[in-house]
């Protein structure tokens, strides 16, 4: 896969550590009406530029994580920023100016069967960015990015899981977004396939843009030596700057 | 301004989309609603031509006609018209002959020819016509002329005032008005209802996709245009098949009543224009508001 043509270097440098942070959890819980509590307590700053791992067992709280973040959930208790604006207390009315600001990959993809692939990502394009020029050529530039220039004009329903995935995470890159937030995106993916989607992630970083990825991928997260926050029933259990998937000396099997 | 056309064009795609993937159930909504419609202006269409028979009819109700026995000479009826022209409460006199009275009862379709030759003479009685100013002097003017000694009392009425009348043909109006115009909000009301269940239905069917597309960012309204444009499509249609059914019975209506029962209505076509203009504006505001209503309950969920 070729990148370079389409997304050159970045020409700027790493942020500088004593800026804001872009997203930050202040005693964030939440609990849900079940009452089951999915995140408790945590703190955490994520600073413009950052490619950040959060990783921890199934149902330790990282879609949770990531709901909070666009206000798909609202926190119980303890306040969210994003971008200065404290989400937790925003109306209605200005959550889809939030949302906008990320490019989200689903868990389970959230595609919209009755469009195709080609539409798909369009639509995303056309809500965040009403009357963009050159629609299609942006669209198929980044299907092509992510291998899927000879399905535009296919139905998800036709897709094989791992090909749905990458248009979920093409849908997710089209705007070009501050913040791209992706829950587990490489879950269907081959190893080869896996690879390329973290070095185009990994790309966009180097551009400027904030990566926050879910995963279980434990392969790709001792490749990258990132940043690694790991959490366990809710908790912030780590947070390493240039951390593995499990702790130091922790078993492997 | 790009924005705004892509947002539109997006709008009017996702409303036909919305159209035909739930044919079944817009159609039967827009065809209840086109019912309706017919109902409405079917309503309005009575309610004037009713009005417009009474109109006629009450123009008639201003006049009283004072019958004048025969053989009196044309100075003492003379004599009288000036007196009548003088009275404060009248607006003007006119004398009706007894071979007037005749053409007039036959304008009326009253075919007398038959009678005047079997009884050899023209039963009917010559007039002074008045015009009053006000309905309550006929009551009067009737009471006074009964005791003029010029007038014809052989029929057993002096003139040819009938007191129920006017009140009756002003309660008429009054009822049909009225009914017109609770029919008419209980059929408004109806539609809106229809149109909200049908929005309702579609938004239920989409509410995985507007999810998603809340999720992603999108407005409210970008979520709302599609499904208002349908209705206000669904609305305009309606009342387009309403109009075009009232139109058609109108004209044949009229004609039956023209040439079967000398009511003489003639076509409006003005009025009908005003009414089909109406009604269609009156579709798109109720679509696009139970279009509003339906949509609501969703997104603030
Ligand atoms: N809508 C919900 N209502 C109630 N409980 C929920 C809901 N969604 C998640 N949970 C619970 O919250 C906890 C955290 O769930 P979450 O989906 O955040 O986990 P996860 O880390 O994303 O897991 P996975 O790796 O399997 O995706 C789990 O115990 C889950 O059962
Ligand atoms: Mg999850």
């Amino acid at each position: 896969m070729s990148l370079a043509a389409v997304m050159p270097p970045q020409v700027g440098q790493k942020p500088d550590p004593g800026m804001r942070p872009v997203i930050s959890f202040h005693g964030v819980s939440k609990t849900y009406p079940n009452g089951t509590e999915a995140i408790r307590d945590v703190d955490l700053a994520i600073y413009q530029g950052d490619f950040c791992f959060v990783v921890g067992a199934s149902g330790s709280g990282k879609t949770t994580l990531v709901r909070l973040l666009i206000r798909e959930e609202v926190a119980s208790t303890g306040r969210i920023f994003v971008d200065g604006q404290e989400t937790t207390r925003m109306t209605r009315r200005r959550l889809p100016r939030l949302r906008r600001k990320f490019g989200i990959v689903f868990q389970d993809y959230k595609l919209l069967p009755k469009l195709t692939v080609a539409q798909n990502v369009a639509f995303a394009l056309q809500v965040t960015k009403p009357g963009q020029r050159h629609l299609k050529e942006k669209v198929e530039e980044t299907l092509w990015i992510v291998g899927l220039e000879d399905k535009l004009d296919t139905f998800p329903d036709e897709l094989s899981g791992g090909e749905q995935q990458r248009v979920a995470i093409a849908r997710a890159l089209v705007h070009r977004p501050r913040i791209f937030l992706a829950d587990e995106p490489t879950g269907n993916l081959d190893p080869d396939t896996s690879w390329g989607i973290v070095q185009l992630l990994l790309q966009i970083n180097h551009r400027g843009t904030t990566v926050l990825m879910a995963t279980h991928n434990r392969e790709i997260v001792d490749l990258c030596r990132r940043r690694v926050i790991a959490i366990d029933s809710g908790r912030v259990v780590r947070d390493e700057t240039e951390g593995g998937y499990l702790r130091e000396g922790e078993a492997t099997i | 301004m790009r924005g705004l056309l892509a947002s539109v064009r997006f709008a009017l795609v996702a409303a036909g989309q919305n159209f035909t993937r739930n044919l079944a159930v817009s159609l039967a909504g827009v065809f209840t609603m086109g019912l309706i419609m017919l109902l409405v202006g079917g309503t309005l269409l009575l309610t004037h031509t009713v009005d417009a028979i009474l109109a006629q009819q009450e123009t008639q109700a201003d006049e009283i006609h004072i019958y004048l026995q025969d053989q009196l000479s044309m100075r003492t009826v003379a004599d009288y018209e000036l007196r009548f022209s003088h009275d404060s409460r009248v607006n003007g006199v006119a004398f009706t002959s007894k071979d007037q009275a005749v053409v007039a009862a036959q304008q009326r379709g009253l075919s007398l020819q038959p009678a005047i030759n079997t009884l050899g003479t023209n039963p009917l009685p010559a007039s002074i016509d008045l015009h009053v100013r006000t309905l309550g002097a006929l009551g009067q003017l009737n009471t006074e002329a009964g005791t003029l000694p010029i007038v014809d009392n052989n029929s057993g009425h002096a003139t040819d005032y009938s007191p129920g009348v006017i009140p009756r043909l002003q309660s008429v109006i009054t009822v049909t008005v009225w009914v017109g115009s609770v029919l008419s909000v209980v059929l408004a009301v109806i539609s809106l209802v229809i149109i909200m269940n049908t929005i309702r239905t579609a938004v239920y069917i989409r509410r995985t996709e507007i999810e998603i597309m809340k999720l992603v960012g999108a407005g409210d309204w970008f979520v709302r245009w599609p499904f208002i444009l349908e209705g206000v499509f669904g609305g305009v249609l309606a009342a387009a098949i309403g109009a075009t059914a009232v139109a058609v019975a109108y004209r044949f209506v009229l004609s039956q009543a023209n040439t079967q029962a000398f009511l003489g209505v003639s076509f409006d076509g003005r009025y009908l224009t005003a009414m089909v203009v109406l009604l269609l504006a009156f579709g798109a505001v109720l679509g696009g508001f139970g279009s509003f209503l339906g949509v609501r309950r969703f997104l603030h969920a």
